[in-house]
């Protein structure tokens, strides 16, 4: 065998593997399954109404029934998680869910769901970066690393 | 031969060709009456003998572009050999007698954007199964597998299946009116 380590964790940075669903940031905008261009994101909604807590006004909101993509088409060029303004698409650099069949190449939600728990921690800020936004709005005496403890 | 002495060669031996140098590539280009002429000079003056790929680019209103891309080994120095030919008689003489590697090159752009070189030993498709109809790479051949298969992004959010078309129809970008063709 060869010397090349395939275990995920030894690949580079930003290493496109698979792309992961953090569904509780999707709210079905339409914009990635609208971009992609290999059309294989598959979205289905529905409204629903939610009653106002207090005396207001009803509102609708948009519920995900369904989130798919088919990595037979993907082309891995990472324009659906460029492209989503509410950062619920990323990408993993796990690569090996082999297939016997072409549908099995689709994924649905909850399989989108676990390749969540594979996507690594934004890498650190380069040394004398400015501190990150949300840094800067707590003001001064925030922890600078925006690290808790 | 430097670029700027490539620049100054070009202009004696064709009068007719346009170049410009940026960063260690000379681009040329060449009426297409000047072709052979102007792969010629390239390989025997220029120096520039290492055949690199020869494919076409779809301009649509200006015609196709052929452009053939040659590199000196000695002199490190890239040139690009560019000519335009309309697209309703894409005909141009074949390279294959200065450069042998241009043969397969050849048959690709031949298969791909319909362009005719003449005097080819054999313009036979080279990817393309047999049979094959049209020229995928240029701007007027739709995509088939666009037909086959409705746009994901035309619903709207929160939009069931079942609920009627809204008014506003968004249509897929890239795809051209019209199609499919119901």
């Amino acid at each position: 065998m060869n010397e090349i380590d395939l275990d995920a964790g030894h690949l580079p940075p930003r290493s496109r593997g698979v792309i992961g669903l953090l569904e509780e940031n999707c709210t079905v905008c339409m914009l990635c399954a609208r971009e992609c261009p290999d059309w294989c994101i598959y979205i289905e909604s529905h409204k629903q109404t939610v009653p106002a807590p207090d005396s207001g006004r009803p509102r609708v909101r948009n519920v995900l029934d369904r989130f798919a993509i088919d990595f037979s088409l993907c082309m891995y060029c990472g324009i659906c998680i460029e492209v989503c303004p509410y950062d619920a698409l990323f990408w993993s650099p796990e690569f090996g869910y082999p297939e016997t069949g072409i549908a099995g190449l689709t994924h649905e939600r909850d399989r989108l769901r676990d390749w969540m728990q594979t996507v690594p921690p934004p890498p650190a800020h380069d040394p004398g970066a400015p501190p990150p936004r949300e840094a800067q709005a707590a003001g001064p005496g925030a922890d600078p690393a925006g690290q808790a403890g | 031969m430097t670029g700027g002495q490539l620049l100054a060669e070009a202009a004696r031996h064709l009068p007719a060709a346009r170049c410009a140098a940026e960063e260690g590539t000379v681009t040329m280009d060449v009426p297409r009456e000047d072709w052979l002429a102007a792969l010629a000079f390239a390989r025997d003056t220029a120096g520039c003998d290492f055949f690199d790929w020869l494919t076409a680019v779809d301009e649509q209103d200006k015609g196709l572009a052929v452009v053939v891309h040659l590199y000196s080994i000695e002199d490190r120095q890239h040139l690009l050999v560019r000519t335009l030919i309309p697209p309703e008689d894409p005909a141009l003489p074949t390279a294959t007698p200065l450069f042998r590697g241009a043969a397969w090159a050849e048959r690709e752009t031949h298969e791909m954007f319909g362009v005719v070189f003449d005097g080819h030993p054999d313009l036979a498709p080279l990817l393309l199964p047999e049979g094959f109809e049209g020229h995928p790479l240029r701007k007027d051949f739709p995509l088939a597998a666009r037909a086959a298969q409705d746009w994901p992004g035309a619903r709207e959010p929160g939009e069931r299946a079942t609920s009627a078309r809204s008014r506003r129809r968004l249509v897929p970008p890239g795809v051209p009116e019209g199609w499919p063709p119901a």
